[in-house]
Protein backbone atom coordinates (compact mmCIF):
# COMPACT_ATOMS: atom_id res chain seq x y z
CA UNK A 1 0.00 0.00 0.00
CA UNK A 2 2.75 2.41 0.99
CA UNK A 3 4.65 1.51 -2.16
CA UNK A 4 1.57 2.18 -4.24
CA UNK A 5 1.10 5.55 -2.65
CA UNK A 6 4.71 6.41 -3.35
CA UNK A 7 4.28 5.29 -6.93
CA UNK A 8 1.09 7.30 -7.45
CA UNK A 9 2.72 10.25 -5.81
CA UNK A 10 5.64 9.81 -8.16
CA UNK A 11 3.43 9.64 -11.22
CA UNK A 12 1.55 12.74 -10.18
CA UNK A 13 4.79 14.52 -9.49
CA UNK A 14 6.25 13.43 -12.80
CA UNK A 15 3.27 14.74 -14.74
CA UNK A 16 3.47 17.96 -12.80
CA UNK A 17 -0.01 17.47 -11.38
CA UNK A 18 1.07 17.71 -7.79
CA UNK A 19 1.82 21.18 -6.49
CA UNK A 20 4.92 21.02 -4.28
CA UNK A 21 3.25 23.10 -1.54
CA UNK A 22 0.52 20.54 -0.78
CA UNK A 23 3.15 17.81 -0.65
CA UNK A 24 5.02 19.51 2.16
CA UNK A 25 3.39 17.59 5.01
CA UNK A 26 3.79 14.14 3.36
CA UNK A 27 7.33 14.50 2.09
CA UNK A 28 9.52 17.29 0.85
CA UNK A 29 11.09 15.30 -1.96
CA UNK A 30 9.14 14.72 -5.14
CA UNK A 31 9.52 11.50 -7.11
CA UNK A 32 10.22 11.72 -10.84
CA UNK A 33 9.73 8.52 -12.79
CA UNK A 34 11.64 7.66 -15.96
CA UNK A 35 10.11 4.71 -17.78
CA UNK A 36 12.38 2.43 -19.84
CA UNK A 37 10.86 0.39 -22.66
CA UNK A 38 11.86 -0.95 -26.07
CA UNK A 39 15.52 -0.09 -25.71
CA UNK A 40 15.00 3.54 -24.72
CA UNK A 41 14.57 5.91 -21.82
CA UNK A 42 11.17 7.62 -21.88
CA UNK A 43 10.61 11.38 -21.57
CA UNK A 44 12.89 13.12 -19.09
CA UNK A 45 11.25 14.82 -16.11
CA UNK A 46 11.55 18.59 -15.85
CA UNK A 47 11.65 20.81 -12.80
CA UNK A 48 13.73 18.34 -10.81
CA UNK A 49 15.29 19.85 -7.69
CA UNK A 50 18.23 18.68 -5.65
CA UNK A 51 16.90 16.31 -2.98
CA UNK A 52 14.10 14.98 -5.20
CA UNK A 53 13.95 11.28 -6.05
CA UNK A 54 14.62 10.08 -9.60
CA UNK A 55 13.17 6.63 -10.18
CA UNK A 56 13.75 4.41 -13.22
CA UNK A 57 11.13 1.77 -14.00
CA UNK A 58 12.18 -0.89 -16.48
CA UNK A 59 9.18 -2.12 -18.49
CA UNK A 60 11.38 -3.70 -21.13
CA UNK A 61 12.06 -7.43 -21.59
CA UNK A 62 15.79 -6.65 -21.35
CA UNK A 63 18.03 -5.82 -18.42
CA UNK A 64 19.22 -2.21 -18.41
CA UNK A 65 21.02 0.21 -16.16
CA UNK A 66 21.10 3.91 -15.40
CA UNK A 67 24.78 4.67 -15.06
CA UNK A 68 26.09 8.19 -14.51
CA UNK A 69 28.79 9.38 -16.92
CA UNK A 70 30.64 10.91 -13.99
CA UNK A 71 30.26 7.79 -11.87
CA UNK A 72 28.03 9.24 -9.16
CA UNK A 73 25.40 6.51 -9.56
CA UNK A 74 25.00 3.11 -11.20
CA UNK A 75 21.51 1.59 -10.93
CA UNK A 76 20.97 -1.94 -12.25
CA UNK A 77 17.48 -2.58 -13.59
CA UNK A 78 16.36 -6.11 -14.29
CA UNK A 79 13.22 -6.51 -16.46
CA UNK A 80 10.23 -5.25 -14.44
CA UNK A 81 12.41 -3.72 -11.71
CA UNK A 82 12.69 -0.14 -10.45
CA UNK A 83 15.57 1.73 -8.89
CA UNK A 84 16.00 5.21 -7.48
CA UNK A 85 18.52 7.83 -6.50
CA UNK A 86 18.34 11.12 -4.66
CA UNK A 87 19.07 13.85 -7.17
CA UNK A 88 22.02 16.15 -6.66
CA UNK A 89 22.29 19.49 -8.44
CA UNK A 90 23.77 19.61 -11.90
CA UNK A 91 23.34 18.06 -15.31
CA UNK A 92 23.03 14.31 -14.87
CA UNK A 93 24.15 12.54 -18.01
CA UNK A 94 23.55 8.81 -17.83
CA UNK A 95 23.61 5.77 -20.11
CA UNK A 96 22.97 2.04 -20.06
CA UNK A 97 26.21 0.19 -19.39
CA UNK A 98 24.90 -2.80 -21.36
CA UNK A 99 23.50 -0.82 -24.28
CA UNK A 100 25.69 2.21 -24.96
CA UNK A 101 23.25 3.56 -27.57
CA UNK A 102 20.87 4.33 -24.67
CA UNK A 103 21.74 7.77 -23.33
CA UNK A 104 19.84 10.61 -21.63
CA UNK A 105 20.31 13.74 -19.53
CA UNK A 106 18.31 15.16 -16.64
CA UNK A 107 18.84 18.70 -15.39
CA UNK A 108 18.63 19.05 -11.61
CA UNK A 109 18.25 22.57 -10.22
CA UNK B 1 34.06 -9.55 -43.38
CA UNK B 2 34.26 -13.31 -43.75
CA UNK B 3 32.95 -15.28 -46.72
CA UNK B 4 29.83 -16.60 -45.07
CA UNK B 5 28.76 -13.15 -43.92
CA UNK B 6 29.46 -11.84 -47.39
CA UNK B 7 27.27 -14.56 -48.86
CA UNK B 8 24.50 -13.58 -46.48
CA UNK B 9 24.77 -9.92 -47.40
CA UNK B 10 24.49 -10.96 -51.04
CA UNK B 11 21.45 -13.13 -50.35
CA UNK B 12 19.68 -10.35 -48.48
CA UNK B 13 20.89 -7.63 -50.83
CA UNK B 14 19.74 -9.46 -53.95
CA UNK B 15 16.34 -9.93 -52.39
CA UNK B 16 15.83 -6.21 -52.03
CA UNK B 17 17.36 -5.43 -55.43
CA UNK B 18 14.99 -7.83 -57.12
CA UNK B 19 12.15 -6.13 -55.29
CA UNK B 20 13.22 -2.71 -56.52
CA UNK B 21 13.83 -3.52 -60.18
CA UNK B 22 11.46 -6.28 -61.19
CA UNK B 23 8.35 -5.27 -63.10
CA UNK B 24 6.25 -7.40 -60.80
CA UNK B 25 7.38 -7.42 -57.15
CA UNK B 26 9.55 -10.41 -56.34
CA UNK B 27 8.05 -12.71 -53.72
CA UNK B 28 9.04 -10.97 -50.50
CA UNK B 29 9.80 -12.80 -47.29
CA UNK B 30 6.68 -13.73 -45.39
CA UNK B 31 6.31 -13.24 -41.63
CA UNK B 32 6.95 -16.92 -40.90
CA UNK B 33 10.30 -16.68 -42.69
CA UNK B 34 11.16 -13.33 -41.14
CA UNK B 35 10.48 -14.71 -37.67
CA UNK B 36 12.70 -17.69 -38.48
CA UNK B 37 15.57 -15.47 -39.63
CA UNK B 38 15.38 -13.21 -36.57
CA UNK B 39 15.16 -16.20 -34.23
CA UNK B 40 18.08 -17.91 -35.98
CA UNK B 41 20.23 -14.79 -35.63
CA UNK B 42 19.50 -14.79 -31.89
CA UNK B 43 20.33 -18.48 -31.50
CA UNK B 44 23.61 -17.99 -33.36
CA UNK B 45 24.68 -15.21 -31.04
CA UNK B 46 23.72 -17.19 -27.94
CA UNK B 47 25.74 -20.18 -29.19
CA UNK B 48 28.74 -17.94 -29.85
CA UNK B 49 28.35 -16.45 -26.35
CA UNK B 50 28.30 -19.89 -24.73
CA UNK B 51 31.49 -20.79 -26.55
CA UNK B 52 33.04 -17.53 -25.33
CA UNK B 53 32.06 -18.32 -21.75
CA UNK B 54 33.81 -21.68 -22.06
CA UNK B 55 36.94 -20.32 -23.70
CA UNK B 56 37.59 -16.77 -22.55
CA UNK B 57 39.30 -15.72 -19.32
CA UNK B 58 38.98 -12.01 -20.04
CA UNK B 59 36.59 -10.32 -17.58
CA UNK B 60 35.21 -7.82 -20.12
CA UNK B 61 34.80 -10.40 -22.86
CA UNK B 62 32.94 -12.70 -20.46
CA UNK B 63 30.65 -9.87 -19.31
CA UNK B 64 29.91 -9.07 -22.95
CA UNK B 65 29.16 -12.72 -23.74
CA UNK B 66 26.83 -12.95 -20.74
CA UNK B 67 25.00 -9.88 -21.97
CA UNK B 68 24.64 -11.35 -25.49
CA UNK B 69 23.26 -14.63 -24.12
CA UNK B 70 20.86 -12.86 -21.76
CA UNK B 71 19.54 -10.26 -24.25
CA UNK B 72 19.09 -12.58 -27.20
CA UNK B 73 17.40 -15.22 -25.04
CA UNK B 74 14.94 -12.56 -23.82
CA UNK B 75 14.14 -11.40 -27.35
CA UNK B 76 13.83 -14.96 -28.65
CA UNK B 77 11.48 -15.89 -25.79
CA UNK B 78 9.36 -12.92 -26.79
CA UNK B 79 9.50 -13.96 -30.46
CA UNK B 80 8.39 -17.50 -29.58
CA UNK B 81 5.50 -16.20 -27.49
CA UNK B 82 4.48 -13.93 -30.37
CA UNK B 83 4.51 -16.59 -33.12
CA UNK B 84 2.56 -18.89 -30.81
CA UNK B 85 -0.01 -16.16 -30.21
CA UNK B 86 -0.25 -15.44 -33.93
CA UNK B 87 -0.45 -19.14 -34.78
CA UNK B 88 2.54 -18.80 -37.10
CA UNK B 89 5.10 -21.58 -37.53
CA UNK B 90 8.56 -20.14 -38.24
CA UNK B 91 9.63 -21.31 -41.65
CA UNK B 92 13.18 -22.23 -42.66
CA UNK B 93 14.50 -20.41 -45.73
CA UNK B 94 17.74 -19.74 -47.66
CA UNK B 95 18.66 -16.70 -45.54
CA UNK B 96 18.34 -18.67 -42.28
CA UNK B 97 20.35 -21.51 -43.80
CA UNK B 98 23.04 -19.12 -44.96
CA UNK B 99 23.21 -17.54 -41.50
CA UNK B 100 23.42 -20.92 -39.78
CA UNK B 101 26.10 -22.40 -42.04
CA UNK B 102 28.19 -19.22 -41.79
CA UNK B 103 27.95 -19.33 -38.01
CA UNK B 104 28.91 -23.00 -37.84
CA UNK B 105 32.03 -22.30 -39.89
CA UNK B 106 32.90 -19.34 -37.68
CA UNK B 107 32.42 -21.37 -34.51
CA UNK B 108 34.81 -24.03 -35.80
CA UNK B 109 37.41 -21.37 -36.63
CA UNK B 110 37.08 -19.82 -33.17
CA UNK B 111 37.30 -23.22 -31.47
CA UNK B 112 40.88 -23.56 -32.75
CA UNK B 113 41.98 -20.31 -31.08
CA UNK B 114 42.76 -19.53 -27.45
CA UNK B 115 43.79 -16.70 -25.13
CA UNK B 116 43.83 -13.17 -26.48
CA UNK B 117 43.80 -14.41 -30.09
CA UNK B 118 40.44 -16.03 -29.35
CA UNK B 119 39.12 -12.93 -27.53
CA UNK B 120 40.01 -10.64 -30.41
CA UNK B 121 38.57 -12.98 -33.05
CA UNK B 122 35.34 -13.53 -31.09
CA UNK B 123 34.77 -9.81 -30.58
CA UNK B 124 35.69 -8.96 -34.18
CA UNK B 125 33.18 -11.54 -35.37
CA UNK B 126 30.54 -10.12 -33.03
CA UNK B 127 31.04 -6.69 -34.61
CA UNK B 128 30.72 -8.15 -38.12
CA UNK B 129 27.77 -10.37 -37.23
CA UNK B 130 25.78 -7.59 -35.58
CA UNK B 131 26.54 -5.28 -38.50
CA UNK B 132 25.22 -7.85 -40.96
CA UNK B 133 22.07 -8.54 -38.96
CA UNK B 134 21.46 -4.79 -38.56
CA UNK B 135 21.65 -4.40 -42.33
CA UNK B 136 19.21 -7.27 -42.81
CA UNK B 137 16.79 -5.96 -40.19
CA UNK B 138 16.66 -2.39 -41.47
CA UNK B 139 16.98 -3.18 -45.18
CA UNK B 140 14.82 -6.26 -45.58
CA UNK B 141 13.18 -7.80 -42.52
CA UNK B 142 11.49 -4.78 -40.94
CA UNK B 143 10.19 -3.33 -44.25
CA UNK B 144 8.85 -6.76 -45.27
CA UNK B 145 7.15 -7.64 -41.97
CA UNK B 146 3.35 -7.52 -42.27
CA UNK B 147 2.23 -8.08 -38.68
CA UNK B 148 2.50 -4.93 -36.54
CA UNK B 149 3.61 -6.78 -33.40
CA UNK B 150 6.32 -8.65 -35.30
CA UNK B 151 7.47 -5.38 -36.85
CA UNK B 152 7.62 -3.74 -33.41
CA UNK B 153 9.63 -6.64 -31.96
CA UNK B 154 12.03 -6.46 -34.91
CA UNK B 155 12.42 -2.72 -34.36
CA UNK B 156 13.37 -3.31 -30.72
CA UNK B 157 15.65 -6.07 -32.00
CA UNK B 158 17.34 -3.60 -34.36
CA UNK B 159 17.98 -1.14 -31.54
CA UNK B 160 19.36 -4.00 -29.47
CA UNK B 161 21.64 -5.26 -32.24
CA UNK B 162 22.88 -1.70 -32.92
CA UNK B 163 23.66 -1.31 -29.25
CA UNK B 164 25.47 -4.64 -29.12
CA UNK B 165 27.45 -3.64 -32.18
CA UNK B 166 28.58 -0.45 -30.47
CA UNK B 167 29.44 -2.35 -27.30
CA UNK B 168 31.43 -4.88 -29.36
CA UNK B 169 33.26 -2.06 -31.16
CA UNK B 170 34.25 -0.46 -27.85
CA UNK B 171 35.40 -3.85 -26.59
CA UNK B 172 37.40 -4.50 -29.77
CA UNK B 173 39.17 -1.16 -29.24
CA UNK B 174 40.07 -2.02 -25.67
CA UNK B 175 41.50 -5.42 -26.69
CA UNK B 176 43.99 -3.85 -29.10
CU1 LIG C 1 20.15 -1.29 -21.73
Amino acid sequence: MFRMMILMFGLLAATGGFPPASAASAAKARVHVIVIDKMQYGPMPTGVRAGDIIEWTNKDILEHSATARDGRFDVDLKPGASGRITATAGTLAFFCKFHPTMTATVVVE
Amino acid sequence: MNKSLFALVLTLGLGSLAGAHAATPAPALNDAQIAHIAYTAGVIDITAAKQALQKSHNKDVRAFAQEMARDHAAVNDQALALVKKLGVTPQDNPTSKSLASGAAAEQKKLAALSGSAYDKAYVANEVAFHKTVNGALSGTLIPSAQNAELKSLLETGLKLFQSHQMHAEHLAQSLK
